[in-house]
């Protein structure tokens, strides 16, 4: 049972034949009233997930490699496998070599949002902060800024610009209707779904969670919705098993995109 | 890989923006209600295609 359900029942207490319709989970389950507030800036229960994932993934790491052993033991086995998985799986897979010096940037957002998302399942938090717009938006934020950089330094304004909007190997009237297409995509719509990807994915995956959750204790009582509710528990823990599947892979795939960018400022693409 | 799929879809994004954006405008300059934007939305799917097959298309 999630905390939103909690919210929502000790709300509404409501349960079926007990004269009140579903109270069907909405964005209010994304809402939360501030812990605390300065001026006009409150502070959130996302904010306060984000920040205490920030904590989890800067203390594991640094006890695993505060004091690197040459035969790793514990913490620094886990550290290495992780670091490795980023190196050899990301960043070796679609930059090369020539991407190691970008690794410990990559490797800190896969952590970073995949903690951030894992706290979508884990009791009392239950919530993912990434299902909140501006935390991916601010990640892939980064990302644009280091793709858009990293590119300029490495080709030129000029030359970056003209590799981007201009693909080798079309004849040259066409070029006056692709490039325009190309320069939204390079600097609008490729973050813009990145984001939007990793946001969407969560979102959805929250509020089926909730939904079936609430269900759940909507049906419950000594009556045949006792059955539809139990069904409903079950998918709930169908759900939350997929979810943890889903947290991965989205942590990985938007690491792998922004390996993808970064790649693709190092070197034009041919 | 998955980096190419996201990119096509992109790519259909931004073609649909700019030239179904284009027809919206000559729409609103012209005075029809939709006869420019739909033009410019296939056109736009049109382009962003041949794009998503110079990029991903040829090199496998």
């Amino acid at each position: 049972m999630t905390a939103d359900v909690q919210t929502l029942a000790s709300e509404s207490g409501c349960h079926l034949f007990s004269g009140c319709g579903f109270p069907s989970p909405g964005l209010n389950v994304f809402e939360f009233k501030p812990i605390f507030s300065i001026g006009a800036f409150d502070f959130t229960k996302p904010m306060l997930l984000a920040l205490i994932s920030m904590l989890l993934v800067i203390g594991f790491f640094w006890s695993a490699f505060a004091k690197p052993k040459m035969v790793p033991r514990g913490a620094q086995n886990v550290g290495e496998l992780g670091y490795l998985f980023v190196r050899d799986n990301i960043s070796r897979e679609t930059i090369g070599k020539k991407g190691d010096p970008y690794v410990p940037f990559l490797f800190s957002i896969f952590f970073f949002v995949w903690v951030m998302n894992v706290m979508a399942i884990i009791p009392f938090a239950q919530f993912p902060a990434t299902s909140r717009i501006a935390f991916p938006a601010s990640i892939v934020g980064i990302v644009w800024v280091t793709y858009l950089v990293l590119g300029i330094k490495n080709q030129g304004f000029v030359g970056y610009f003209k590799n981007m909007m201009f693909p080798p190997g079309l004849p040259k009237a066409i070029y006056f209707l692709l490039a325009p297409i190309e320069l939204l995509q390079g600097l609008i719509t490729r973050p813009f779904t990145m984001a939007v990807r990793l946001f969407a994915n969560m979102f959805a995956g929250h509020m089926l969670i909730v939904t079936f959750s609430v269900g759940a204790w909507y049906l419950l009582g000594f009556h045949i919705g006792a059955l539809y509710s139990a069904t409903s528990f079950i998918v709930v823990v169908v759900l939350t098993a997929f979810e943890l599947m889903i947290q991965a892979l989205q942590a990985y795939i938007i690491t792998l995109l922004a390996a993808s960018y970064i790649s693709t400022s190092l070197e034009a693409e041919h | 890989m998955d980096g190419a799929a996201w990119s096509s879809v992109g790519y259909l994004l931004s073609g649909m923006l700019i030239y179904g954006g284009i027809g919206w405008l000559i729409d609103r300059w012209t005075g029809h209600s939709a006869l420019f934007l739909p033009i410019g939305l296939v056109v736009g799917i049109a382009l962003a295609l041949v794009l998503v097959f110079v990029r991903h298309g040829r090199s496998s």
